[in-house]
């Protein structure tokens, strides 16, 4: 008789919608709103939200969404590259084991970014409507009156110019993460598309709406 | 029939997405109302207020802990659901084999009976195999003499017998 057509599904919609989620927002604040706009701000909190969700649901999710099922082992992906070379397929029932560094970069970089965030920006500045789409994604009155203060920093005395450092610490590595962030999105990318090359459409569409 | 089990699977699977989406958009909210209760909480002193907000929190969060628990059980429920439907049907199938080979069904009448197991009428089998109806109630015939009842009902009554075990406590 026919083989079951009903496959295990490998990522379940919490996981599929944080993913897509965070694509979302890294797509908003790197192309489509200013640096440290009201927008900007928003979408990092919604971004927060989302990998705290998505780390939660490593520890309580199903099996295949579970930080258990893919430990970062630097081992298992020597291993499996060496499987990759020998043209061996493995079926993995989550992340390979290189997907899983991957995944643990990922997670690594955006906690920096929000962390360096959140602590540039503090919590969400409150909007008063109605309000010109504008205002509300360009560097608004709020980064300039931080540069001021950068600028008053320098002039002014230890004490205020200690606060003006840090907080250019702060955006330095805020920038430094993201950039990182470029390059991990850039190497994920690549990872999939050999993947899919590899073992076939499946790794493609796993992570789309109704994908298995 | 595979259809409708399919399509059990799929409302199963949408009413899990909904529960996911639900859970997302609480996290969200929470993100954002911790945020504001944080700030409040720290620079301000014990009041009514900072309590409340310190009640609503604790709602949330565990409103988010025992729906994303929910949606974990659903989904594990589901992926075991299917994975048993896949047993049970690699296991009807091997049954079916098993028993069409000792009755001595031939080729022909092995499908028959397959087609009308699976529910289909004297009609349908005859337009999928593209022969006469006569052929088909021949055939029936013979699959009943053979197996040794008298009716369709009686046939697929010989596999439930063997699939389903009646516990006695």
């Amino acid at each position: 008789m026919e083989a079951p057509e009903v496959q295990t599904r490998r990522w379940d919609p919490i996981v599929k919608i944080t993913h897509w989620g965070i694509v979302g927002v890294v797509i908003c604040n790197a192309l489509l709103v200013g640096d440290g706009s009201i927008a900007h701000i928003y979408a990092g909190y919604l971004l927060a939200a989302l990998l705290a969700l998505r780390l939660a649901w490593g520890l309580i999710g199903p099996a295949s969404a579970r930080f258990r099922s893919f430990p970062p082992s630097p081992m298992r992906a020597i291993k499996h590259i060496g499987d990759i070379l020998a043209g061996r397929k493995e079926e993995h029932s989550s992340h390979n084991p290189l997907g899983a560094l991957m995944v643990y970069a990922v997670w690594t970089c955006l906690s920096v970014i929000v962390a360096t965030g959140v602590a540039m920006s503090g919590p969400p500045p409150s909007v008063e409507f109605p309000i010109s789409t504008s205002i509300l994604v360009s560097r608004d009155e709020h980064g300039e009156e931080e540069e001021g203060q950068h600028e008053e920093g320098e002039r002014g005395h230890g004490g205020e110019s200690g606060v003006g450092e840090s907080e250019e610490a702060l955006e330095e590595l805020h920038e430094a993460a993201v950039n990182l962030l470029y390059l991990l999105v850039f190497l994920h990318i690549a990872g999939v598309a050999f993947e899919a090359a590899r073992s076939g459409r499946r790794t493609l569409t796993a992570m789309l709406p109704g994908g298995k | 029939m595979k259809d409708r089990a399919i399509s059990n699977i799929r409302r199963g699977d949408r009413h899990i997405t909904t529960v996911a989406v639900i859970v997302v958009i609480q996290a969200i909210a929470a993100a954002f109302f911790l945020a504001d209760a944080v700030v409040d909480i720290s620079t301000g002193e014990l009041s009514l207020h900072i309590f409340t907000e310190m009640l609503i929190a604790f709602a949330l969060l565990a409103g988010i802990g025992l729906g994303a628990w929910q949606t974990a059980q659903m989904i594990e429920q589901a992926r075991h659901d299917a994975d048993a439907l896949a047993v049970a049907r690699g296991a009807a199938s091997q049954l079916m084999d098993l028993r069409f080979r000792q009755w001595g069904l031939t080729d022909a009448e092995a499908e028959v009976a397959l087609f009308s197991l699976k529910g289909f009428e004297v009609a349908e089998i005859a337009r999928l195999r593209n022969v006469a109806e006569g052929t088909v109630r021949a055939q029936l015939t013979s699959i009943y003499a053979k197996s040794g009842v008298s009716s369709r009902h009686a046939l697929l009554s010989l596999f439930f017998e063997d699939l389903i075990e009646i516990e006695h406590h």
